[in-house]
């Protein structure tokens, strides 16, 4: 009984099945299949969240009374999507794009910014401050990779006591990251204002696993997931 | 001595079907545990360890990926780095296979529908793999090496693309529940019959028969005698019907699952052309990875390495399609042999399943059609 010859007996094909399910071992295809339904049950899959990645550096803009005018992103897109924004793009010289080249590209990419609000939140004081829609904006290519410069005014300019700018993708399409030197400065805030920046921390495994699933199970609006990866800019000004 | 034997098939199976389906819960358990830990707490990930054996897969994955663009880069002066690339192509396609895509459901409902072999689904699942990498190639080649049209113009054919493949898939399911349904209501009506007839001796006596018959329609059957099982059924078939008239349409539905009456059931040539539309519907549309990775090589002049990595990609997408098709094969079988110990009701539950599985590519196909299943998103954010 404990070896069972691999003939084409199907009854004792199946009597194999039944060891096999007891826990001994002697029939590969048995096993495999077995291997599969486990397989199949454990949480697999893989989407690809995210699927842009985006490295920050950015200005928060100030009036030369103090208060807060808006802020200056410049975004350096990963090299395959910017090969992949850059497709048809008609250029004069290969391997170079000017900034009139790339203007109209610089228009498609603000519009469908606003919709996801320029991935930009503050709050000013804990109240939501609302930025209006981007001045002076343009792309630039540079080192195989497209840099997007862009200013977002605050509809109105604040002082803030405490002010807190999150870059994030709620629905984590889009990771965002701090450039590694210098990623954020002040333009003109008043000597006493002090800066603090806190990267977007790494998931961890279980929250990997569910990025993992988002293809599958989307965020929806409500949900602050993304924003438990948001990169944080807080200005204290006393 | 049959009877006997009978009873020992029916109590593997289900020894089987137990195990299995303890492995399955098990498996579900972690799942549930690994989403409401992970559901928007704060908590460190050392509560499932499985979950973190994924999430470390997962994060892995995402590095493979992100490796690609160098690699490709690195590839211009350096050899090896080519190696590297199409390596981690393919375990980019293996573990991104396993994810969203309509591709896994259609071919093991197919393959469950259709009574297919092992060996057809493999087959099924490397041509729709593949298929899925030539489009890519095709496309970028055609879009971006001929014509020079935006990403958005690409995205716009793959759009295209998509929905003739999902409404592919709904025209196969449609198919299949026309054929499958017919045969089961046949089924239905036979079974009626039989037993208003009243032959109480005859069903006694034919009943171990049958679970035999019934078992050599199971998954190793398939791997031993591949070439010819429908001899093999005629084989029985006409031994029978010399031994016991009664047997006659009695064997065509415990064993003719899709191989027995209808004509489109059998495997050979027709059988290929039949397939071919189950690969086109799922293998017609590309991976968008494949496509970025295609456009990110051609913007370095790498386009022939782009497509050495997308055919890797294809190739481990094949190997992970290829094993849930084997998956969706066994299953079928496993529930096969568990009813086979029930002549008449058994092979109804296996047409049952029949139809079910066709209604499942009709749903696919409708939910993939109507966007309310959403598949692989090509860039939302420049197009």
């Amino acid at each position: 009984m404990a070896r069972i010859p691999c003939d084409s007996d199907r009854r004792r094909y199946s009597a194999a099945l039944v060891l096999i399910a007891l826990g001994i071992m002697s029939q590969i295809r048995a096993i495999i299949c077995l291997a599969l339904l486990f397989l199949a049950a454990t949480p697999m899959s893989a989407g690809a969240h995210p699927h842009v990645w985006v490295t920050i550096r950015s200005e928060v803009l100030y009036t030369p009374e103090g208060l807060m005018t808006g802020i200056r992103h410049a975004w350096t897109f990963d090299d395959m999507f910017s090969a992949y924004a850059l497709q048809g793009i008609q250029h004069a010289k290969k391997g170079q794009y000017t900034r009139e080249e790339l203007s109209s590209l610089a228009d498609v990419n603000v519009t469908s910014l606003k919709e996801n609000d320029y991935f930009t939140y503050a709050k000013a004081d804990g109240r939501k401050a609302v930025f209006s829609d981007p001045v002076d904006y343009w792309l630039e290519y540079k080192d195989s990779a497209l840099i997007l410069h862009f200013t977002l005014p605050l509809k109105a300019p604040v002082a803030a006591k405490a002010m807190l700018i999150e870059v994030y993708d709620p629905t984590i399409f889009v990771d965002f990251g701090l450039a590694k030197d210098q990623p954020v400065a002040l333009a003109g805030a008043p000597a006493s204002c002090q800066l603090i920046v806190d990267s977007s921390r790494a998931p961890t495994a279980d929250e990997q696993l569910r990025m993992s699933q988002l293809d599958q199970n989307p965020l929806d609006s409500l949900d602050t997931f993304g924003q438990g990866f948001s990169n944080k800019i807080r200005i204290k000004c006393p | 001595m049959a009877d006997r034997h009978g009873h020992r098939c029916s109590y593997a199976a289900k020894l089987a079907i137990l195990t299995c389906a303890l492995l399955l819960v098990a498996g579900v358990m972690d799942a549930v545990t690994a989403q409401s830990l992970s559901f928007g707490s704060r908590q460190p990930a050392t509560a499932s360890s499985s979950a973190s054996f994924f999430g470390w897969i997962f994060s892995q994955q995402a590095a493979f990926y992100r490796s690609l663009s160098a690699l490709v880069r690195a590839s211009k002066t350096d050899g090896a780095a080519i190696w590297a690339l199409l390596g981690f192509s393919f375990l980019y396609g293996v573990f991104h296979a396993a994810g969203p895509g309509h591709g896994k459901a259609v071919i093991s409902s197919y393959l469950v529908a259709n009574n297919e072999t092992w060996k057809r689904g493999v087959t099924l699942s490397f041509a729709s793999a593949m298929l899925q990498a030539i489009v890519a190639i095709a496309i970028v080649a055609i879009g971006a090496v001929v014509l020079e049209v935006t990403a958005k113009a690409m995205g716009d054919a793959v759009r295209v693309i998509e929905i003739v493949s999902y409404g592919l898939v709904v025209l196969i399911g449609v198919r299949l529940l026309w054929v499958k349904g017919r045969s089961f209501l046949r089924s239905c009506r036979d079974i009626r019959r039989a037993r208003s007839l009243g032959a109480a001796a005859a069903t006694e006596r034919r009943a171990p028969d049958f679970s035999e018959a019934e078992a050599g329609c199971g998954c190793h059957h398939h791997g031993q005698h591949h070439g010819q099982p429908r001899d093999h059924f005629r084989h029985e078939h006409s031994a029978r019907k010399d031994g016991d008239p009664a047997c006659d349409h009695d064997h065509a539905s415990a064993c003719g699952h899709a191989h027995g009456p209808e004509p489109e059931g059998l495997a050979g040539a027709g059988g290929w052309r039949r397939g071919f539309a189950a690969v086109l519907a799922v293998g017609a549309r590309p991976c968008s990875g494949a496509i970025i990775i295609l456009v990110f090589a051609l913007s370095q002049d790498m386009f022939w390495t782009g497509m050495g990595s997308a055919l890797m990609m294809g190739a481990g997408t094949a190997i992970t399609i290829a094993a849930i098709a084997t998956l969706a094969v066994c299953a079928r079988d496993l529930a096969g042999r568990m009813t086979a110990a029930r002549p008449g009701r058994g092979v109804l539950v296996m047409k049952g399943i029949e139809v079910g599985a066709a209604a499942m590519i009709i749903a696919v196909g409708l939910f993939l059609l109507t966007g309310f299943m959403a598949s692989e998103q090509l860039w939302t954010f420049s197009a």
